[in-house]
């Protein structure tokens, strides 16, 4: 590749500032927030900054012309390494593209560009009384199209779904060059629902340059109770008790001893320190719905051996026990110089025989394990503390980490809740789906992206290839059926 | 017409017809098989009621995976039992199966409060062309490993893919209901309250106004519009959310009923059953998505559309959703045709739902081409590259 070319061809589409491919300057480009010990660091060849989708849209034709990888990539706050340039190639920064264009509040929508903060656009909508309801943790740095992306979830996708119940309609620049509006405000537009299919490829099938996204009524009441039980697993039966009560929270977290001690160091939030864990829970909607189910959830809360319920009444009270919750990754320095986050879904009943065994794993391979999850959608989040300059916690937090998933997928679980799989879990998903499986998403990848220069090396395991199972597959068919294949 | 009883069979059926290159039809209940083109050719007819197992229900954690064949009222009377329901409005529940109604992609008012099934939607097995299975989702309720191939089917008119297998997340039954249903001299009055509560913090599962001849049909005998706005949910809850919508919605209304549990039930089954109803022998069937504040305008523009072309006409508008249903009924096929072509170039995309086989030759019932008609064009070439599964009948005669 003529990379003096690229370069003049890129600088003309963007200006100067926009194109970064000085090795000093790209440094900060090699790495997202998945942990360099596991995800390593990639250099791009270039990172570009677009400012427009007519910009986008010719970085992509030119990448396409000279045949090179383009990786996009917003606030790079992604766990699992999917914004990392692995193949080189153009890393494209979409975090400029931060206009929000239209916000209908009479029709409930929401235009913005893709490197609109999270929490701004809700922050924005806010005083019209509305919101965008996906809230990652990492709402305050992370982008909407990083959560297209992903899919991301958060706390409250427990009641309002997760992103991709979100997103009406996307413009894309799809491999080919072509943009393109998906869906719309209204809903059923016919054809393949190309949006649906669209959130949550991690960037692997089209680069979004415009996302039409529902905003969300803010609910009439909310009410944030947070109970303390002796251990976890009497906090996870309290959990599944109001699931199986048919009362349907806007949250349901849970946070274990470790966390408690950390968050309460760090941010001294208020939670009871001689828990063994504790649940929030968020109800909100109409009012007297929300009192009705406080009492109730508070009563089964009790039944499951509470050892105390409290009730948050004012928005300050509320602001200051979710900090806590918000703020438990970022606590975690204060106990380890190192952590590693596993991002993992059970279902729901299996969350006590789950922790027990992450209890178990934490002693076999002596490694401390924090707790902090999404219980009420059996999406857990253990933390292993480790210190990576001590010789052979590497390996032991690997193989931990391996041995979690794996209890999670014999459980009826999966990889990955929400961080998505990028490099990190690609190849752990065979753990979950067979030969047959990958090929047909690897079908999927092709119809959009027959050179594979959209995010390359990601979603599917190292080495992975369709073409030889194929044609073995078509010689035990045309053996069977004695035909022949032309 | 063959019916496996076993994925399996199925699969060596699949595999074989694609290898002989037989036009192959999936077939659940049949009740929405005129809808989608007329299909280019059509020599096997699937018929997938024997694959009707409910393969697993967890009730406390609220999920079920079921096979394609099971009809809606099967899975409802096994989820009822535990107070829980898959919430989609369907007129037929015991002809229509689950492997159906994800492969129409059909929804009604419920919409509104619950989302469409596609959004219930966790896990799904698909026999493709080669006779591949293939597996997409899982059974939690949060999930991103992989790409969502339940989104990639949905809606696809089994034409990528002849579904096998669903799992969905199911939501706890409300315990009661309660329909607020006013009646109004004029539309614009009738569509200002009805916005006015899907802009409040009221959380109704369904708003539908209906043109007085739309409320004849599903028993209302009323004059005007009416609006019907459906609370459900604990019962003191609902009654005081039927009080406040009512409070909202009556100062403009000439009369104002409340209907209660199965009174409340029924008529919304009628109004589903009227949007889905089967094909009639002179009439046509219009989808048209617009804005919902716009619909009231939408409406108007399909009144003038078809002055002079429909005998009868009567108009649906799902305000909580955004889309309208048009039914038209006329003697002369060649009117049904002409209104068609008008009402394809309204709201934000329009889609002929059911119409006699005359009026559907030469135009595609999808309406404009939609963007992206490449990228759909790749997928079924990838997925189904001999073009057996239904051919001709989903979007852009694919």
């Amino acid at each position: 590749m003529d990379r003096q070319a690229l370069r003049e061809r890129l600088l003309r589409i963007v200006g100067p500032d926009g194109v970064i491919d000085d090795p000093d300057e790209l440094l900060v480009y090699e790495y997202d927030a998945s942990d360099e010990v596991f995800a390593g660091h990639h250099r791009p060849e270039v990172t570009v900054l677009p400012r427009t989708a007519e910009q986008v849209q010719e970085i992509v034709k030119l990448a396409n012309g000279f045949g090179i990888p383009v990786t996009p990539r917003g606030a790079g706050t992604g766990l699992a390494g999917a914004a990392l340039a692995v193949r080189g190639g153009i890393l494209l920064v979409m975090t400029r593209m931060n206009r929000v264009l239209e916000i209908n509040e009479r029709d409930g929508y929401a235009i913005v560009e893709p490197g609109v903060i999270n929490l701004e656009l809700s922050q924005l909508t806010q005083p019209r009384g509305y919101f965008f309801a996906p809230d990652p943790a990492s709402q305050r740095a992370c982008t909407i199209g990083g959560n297209v992306a992903n899919n991301s979830g958060g706390p409250h996708c427990l009641k309002y779904g997760v992103t991709s119940n979100h997103i009406l309609g996307l413009e894309v620049v799809l491999p080919s060059g072509e943009r393109i509006w998906t869906g719309g405000p209204a809903p059923e537009s016919p054809g393949v629902d190309l949006t649906g299919v669209l959130v949550g490829s991690e960037g692997t099938l089209g680069i979004v340059t415009k996302v039409m996204v529902r905003l969300t009524r803010l609910p009439e009441a909310v009410n944030v109770l947070l109970a303390a039980f002796p251990d976890l697993e009497s906090a996870s039966q309290a959990t599944s008790a109001i699931i199986a009560a048919g009362i349907l929270p806007a949250a349901l977290e849970m946070m274990d001893q470790l966390t408690i001690k950390a968050v309460e160091a760090a941010f001294h939030a208020g939670y009871p320190e001689d828990a063994g864990a504790v649940l929030l829970i968020e109800l909100d909607g109409l009012a007297e719905i929300v009192a009705e189910s406080a009492e109730r959830v508070a009563e089964l809360c009790r039944q499951c051996g509470a050892t105390e319920v409290r009730v948050a009444r004012t928005p300050r009270e509320r602001e200051l026990l979710w900090l806590g919750r918000k703020s438990a990754f970022g606590a975690m320095g204060r106990l380890s110089p190192n952590y590693y986050l596993v991002d993992t879904t059970v279902p729901r009943t299996k969350l006590p025989p789950t922790m027990r065994t992450v209890e178990e794993l934490s002693r076999e391979y002596r490694l401390r394990i924090a707790n902090v999850f999404h219980a009420g959608d059996g999406n857990l989040h253990p933390l292993i503390l480790f210190d990576r300059l001590v010789p052979g916690e590497i390996e032991r937090v690997l193989r931990c980490t391996t041995d979690i998933l794996q209890y999670c997928v014999d459980v009826g679980g999966t990889l990955s809740g929400e961080h998505g799989i990028g490099l990190e879990k690609r190849d752990y998903m065979t753990l979950i789906f067979t030969t047959d499986d990958l090929c047909a998403m690897a079908g999927l990848k092709r119809s959009f992206d027959p050179r594979e220069l959209f995010n390359p090396d990601k979603v599917f395991p190292s080495g992975f290839s369709c073409g030889e199972v194929n044609a073995l597959r078509q010689q035990a068919l045309a053996q069977r059926l004695g035909i022949e294949f032309v | 017409m063959v019916a496996p009883h076993s994925v399996a069979a199925l699969q060596e059926i699949v595999a074989v017809a694609s290898q002989a290159g037989l036009a192959t039809v999936p077939w659940g209940g049949g009740t929405q098989m005129g809808l989608g083109n007329l299909p280019r050719a059509f020599d096997l007819a699937l018929d997938l009621r024997k694959l009707n197992a409910i393969v697993q229900y967890e009730p406390d954690d609220l999920t079920v995976a079921v096979q394609a064949g099971c009809t809606l009222g099967g899975l409802s009377a096994k989820l009822g039992a535990h107070g829980q329901m898959l919430p989609v409005d369907c007129p037929t529940p015991d002809r229509t199966t689950i492997g159906g109604l994800v492969a129409t992609g059909l929804s009604g008012p419920r919409r509104y409060g619950y989302g469409a099934l596609r959004d219930l939607l966790i896990g799904i097995s698909v026999v493709l062309p080669s006779g591949q299975l293939s597996r997409g989702g899982g059974m939690v309720v949060k999930n991103v490993s992989g790409y969502d191939m339940m989104r990639l089917h949905y809606a696809a008119l089994g034409s990528l893919g002849v579904i096998v297998q669903l799992n969905f997340k199911v939501i706890p039954k409300p315990r009661s209901e309660r329909t607020v249903v006013a009646a109004y001299r004029r539309l614009a009055d009738a569509a200002e309250g009805a916005l006015r509560i899907r802009f409040s913090q009221l959380v109704p599962t369904a708003i539908v106004l209906l043109d007085g001849r739309a409320a004849r049909v599903v028993g209302l005998n009323l004059q005007g519009w009416v609006a019907a706005l459906r609370c459900e949910g604990p019962p003191v809850a609902v009654q005081r959310q039927a009080d406040r919508i009512g409070e909202v919605v009556r100062p403009a209304a000439e009369r104002l009923d409340v209907l209660e549990g199965g009174a409340s039930e029924r008529l919304w089954a009628e109004i589903s059953g009227a949007i889905a109803a089967a094909p009639l022998d002179r009439a046509i069937r219009v989808r048209i998505g617009q804005n919902p504040s716009e619909l009231p305008q939408l409406a108007e523009e399909i009144d003038r559309a078809c002055t002079g072309l429909a005998a009868e006409r009567s108009r649906w508008l799902d305000i909580g959703s955004g889309l309208c249903y048009t039914a038209l009924a006329s003697e002369r096929e060649a009117d049904l045709r002409l209104a068609w072509e008008r009402l394809a170039r309204l709201g934000l995309h329009a889609t002929l739902l059911s119409a006699p086989p005359a009026v559907k030759v030469d135009t595609d019932v999808f309406g404009r081409e939609p963007a992206g008609l490449a990228v759909m064009r790749a997928l079924k070439e990838t997925f189904d590259p001999t073009g057996i599964l239904n051919p001709g009948r989903f979007v852009g005669w694919l």
